[in-house]
């Protein structure tokens, strides 16, 4: 979406120094290790704890996705409506989607606690905030996407009807998302629970302030060396993810195929093997007619008066208030810009040396599970193209292996690993690899599978070999969808590293090096703000770089060169 | 009366203004049904949403009877060539819609309605979504939608263009019995078409737009007596001679 519209070059280079800009007014001042108040020491986790724990994993996602789903709204429509604004937001979608939000769950700990205390207030809400990172930008692209895609004349007949306000707003903004929505909901729950789990066990790691959820469930039974615990909270998780995707994504993604458009034909989706709808529509139907109820006793004219008359005052209140508010937002800036200043400044941490060394490690070790990753996926997804059926079960396979959160995977990773097999590389390269791996096979399924038969067929009739055609037309004809599942899967497992490379494992610290150890060692270590800083810039900025700079390119090549027409 | 005075209309491409619309002057009294007809680019669909109120002209005014329009006028109504219902309203919402704007009690905008739904023969379809209607019963639906308003003008938009040639036939002598209908309170219509026979079958009078930018070419009286029929005398004689303006 962000490629398709004129944005000035420098626009998001601006956005991350912006960016770090903001991130070094948090981090200004001298250095100060974290302490947190400790937390109620707790006794050896048991299996009576489990629901609770579960229950308050559930609630934190909750909590996060309305809050993203708020400002996904505001940011979405404001950019759909004001092309101005558009210019600015959508970069801004682009980069904060880019960039590993894990990295920041240490600085997030950091300006919280400094902000609140070190009380259970403040991990909470760190937590909150950086799953709220991990889920709001992909929401705000559907709602851009699902408002600037309503048919021209649609919108022209509701106007034409005198429908405004909140009537607009309920018959055809809101309806025009769903879809969009919907499909997004369903990728930033996904990405939720990855980083709620992360979260949860890097709190319960070296921070030793125990968020009760079943990330920290898991990681301190493993720990604590009970196995069947850990089994237990594992599976508990993914009966959760199961039971979401059956109950709630399911049927209301049979619900949202009313919401679009008639030109739109009907999708391959269809196709898949589904998995049974368990629909709920027996208990949301009284809800619904509660809902309609209240709607028809409200008198739209009147309350679109209302909103108009309101909107014209808060309008004249912006005027009075916009140069004292500017000037106010260019001071801050200023200081921010201070603040980093003087955090760039020497004297230079210690660690600083060892960051292009650990930059280079981290990267290298992404890089080796990526080719681990193709090692294995593109052999069964060529197997694929040809046993279609295959490749419709094996798409479901990884939709859901997608959807189960590859860190609750982390504890097992350490328990076997640590101390065998070259531990910590192993388990960075490892999770690093079930992080990406499904997201891949999926995308890659999805290129398979819009091979069209007649071509593979007249390669066929010309006498070409099973092996010459996957060379000639699948290999060619997957190349956009690799590389999209590869720039967002590359992406990703940076925050996987930050994980990975440091692990508290009974009372003892195990790290490699690598920048997600670094970020780590900052706050929790060394507690040197100006490191914390350091680190995230070069990650933030290495990452950012190579997107723009390595899959942007070759994504705007692939396009060019292997689209396949229709 | 439907007053456009001295309209002119561009659009920005890439900094550059494009017109669209120039120097349109023009005058529906109530009780006409009129049509635009041009070939594609001449603005006619423009013209349309300048007149519904829809986009407002570069310069030059908009009267409707004798008051300048401000935004949209709700005295009006207007079908589209892609029927443009919601997908996610059955087709009694659909029609309800607009009254739902206008504060009618439920009620009543129930009633309503349904009585146009029946005027328009989707007796029995109140309840079928959009996506379940054939083209042609979409496009009654959304005719059905404009009529419940109780509009005094209706502009059209390409009504039948959508449609297959049969269906159009039936829908556009339906149009002329609702427009005649005198116990409707629509009789003022403004169509758009590019086929010049559906013009010169259905108007009291045709103005001819060219193309790039659209100009009034010609605006012609219909004198033929209704009903009217491809084969009366005079038909293709006044065909040709506004196919000679357009071209």
């Amino acid at each position: 979406m962000a490629e398709t519209r004129p944005t000035p070059r420098w626009l998001p280079l601006l956005t991350v120094a912006a960016f770090l800009i903001a991130t070094g007014l948090m981090l200004g001042g001298p250095a100060r290790v974290i302490h947190l108040a400790r937390g109620v020491v707790h006794a050896e986790p048991s299996f009576r704890e489990l629901p609770a724990a579960a229950a308050w994993s559930l609630m934190r996602m909750t909590a996060s996705y309305a809050l993203s789903l708020l400002v996904a709204w505001i940011a979405g429509y404001w950019a759909a409506t004001n092309e101005r604004a558009a210019r600015v937001i959508l970069p801004l979608l682009d980069v904060g989607q880019s960039v590993p939000v894990l990295g920041f769950f240490p600085a997030a700990i950091y300006v919280f606690v400094t902000l609140l205390g070190g009380g259970r207030v403040s991990l909470e809400l760190a937590a909150i905030f950086l799953i709220f990172t991990s889920q709001t930008w992909n929401l705000a692209f559907g709602v851009y996407e699902g408002l600037t895609t309503i048919p021209a004349e649609t919108r022209a007949a509701v106007d034409s009807l005198g429908v405004r306000g909140v009537l607009r707003l309920r018959t055809l903004l809101a309806p025009a998302c769903v879809p969009t929505l919907l499909y997004n909901s369903i990728l930033s729950w996904a990405n939720g629970w990855y980083f709620l789990i992360a979260c949860e066990i890097i709190a319960a790691g070296p921070v030793h302030y125990d968020l009760p959820g079943l990330g920290s469930m898991l990681s301190r039974a493993i720990a604590s060396g009970d196995l069947k615990l850990a089994a237990g909270a594992l599976a508990t998780l993914i009966a959760i993810v199961l039971a979401l995707e059956l109950l709630v994504w399911q049927p209301l993604r049979t619900w949202s195929r009313r919401y679009r458009y008639d030109t739109q034909s009907v999708e391959e989706s269809d196709a898949l093997p589904r998995l049974p709808s368990l629909g709920i529509p027996a208990l949301v139907r009284p809800l619904r007619a509660v809902a309609r109820a209240l709607w028809s006793r409200v008198p739209v004219a009147a309350v679109n008066r209302g909103l108009e008359s309101a909107a014209a005052r808060g309008l004249r209140l912006w005027g009075a208030l916009r140069w004292p508010l500017g000037i106010a937002g260019a001071a801050l800036a200023l200081v921010a810009l201070g603040a980093t200043v003087r955090v760039l400044l020497p004297p230079w941490p210690a660690d600083l040396a060892r960051l292009p060394l650990a930059l280079l490690l981290s990267f290298l070790r992404i890089t080796a599970a990526y080719a681990l990753a193709l090692l294995w996926i593109v052999p069964v997804a060529l197997w694929a193209s040809d046993h279609a059926r295959g490749a419709r079960w094996l798409s479901l396979v990884a939709q859901v292996g997608a959807s189960i959160p590859a860190t609750g995977f982390f504890p097992v990773l350490v328990a076997l690993f640590v101390n065998r097999f070259g531990g910590m590389e192993i388990i960075s390269i490892a999770l690093a690899l079930t992080g990406m791996q499904w997201y891949l096979l999926f995308n890659l399924l999805a290129g398979v599978q819009r091979v069209p038969n007649d071509l593979r067929e007249s390669l066929r009739s010309l006498g070409l070999s099973r092996s010459e055609i996957h060379r000639q037309l699948v290999i060619p004809a997957c190349m956009p969808s690799l590389v999209t599942g590869s720039v967002v899967a590359w992406g990703g497992t940076w925050n996987a590293l930050i994980l990975s490379e440091y692990v508290v494992y009974r009372e003892r610290v195990y790290e490699v090096t690598g920048v997600g150890a670094l970020l780590n060692r900052a706050t929790f270590g060394t507690g040197s703000r100006s490191m914390l800083f350091f680190s995230l810039a070069a990650l933030v900025i290495t990452v950012v770089a190579f997107n723009r700079l390595v899959w942007d390119r070759l994504y705007r090549f692939v396009q060019a060169r292997y689209r396949l027409e229709g | 009366m439907l007053a456009l005075r001295n309209v002119y209309k561009s659009f920005a491409d890439r900094g550059r203004a494009i017109p669209v619309l120039d120097d349109i002057t023009l005058e529906i009294p109530d009780g006409e049904l009129v049509c635009i007809v041009g070939p594609s680019g001449s603005g006619k669909s423009t013209l349309l949403r300048i007149m519904m109120g829809l986009t407002p002209p570069t310069s030059g005014s908009v009267l409707y009877q004798g008051e300048a329009l401000r935004g949209v006028n709700l005295r009006a109504a207007m079908v589209f060539q892609s029927f443009a219902l919601l997908p996610w309203l059955t087709v009694q919402a659909n029609a309800e819609l607009g009254l739902k704007a206008r504060d009618v009690p439920e009620a009543e905008a129930h009633k309503r309605a349904a009585y146009y739904l029946d005027k328009v023969g989707l007796d029995g379809y109140e309840e079928a979504y959009p996506s379940e209607l054939s083209g042609g019963m979409k496009q009654r639906a959304g005719i059905a939608r404009a009529l419940a308003v109780e509009p005094e003008v209706l502009f059209m938009d390409e009504p039948f263009a959508g449609l297959d040639a049969l269906t159009s036939a039936n829908l556009r002598e339906e149009v002329l019995t609702l427009w005649s209908d005198r116990a409707l309170p629509v009789n003022t219509v403004v169509m758009v078409t590019h086929i010049i026979e559906e013009a010169v079958l259905m108007a009291d009078r045709v103005v001819v737009l060219t193309s790039h930018p659209g100009r009034v070419a010609a605006d012609l009286p219909v004198p033929l007596p209704r009903p009217r029929n491809k084969r009366d005398e005079g038909f293709d004689q006044l065909v040709d001679s506004i196919f000679e303006k357009i071209v």
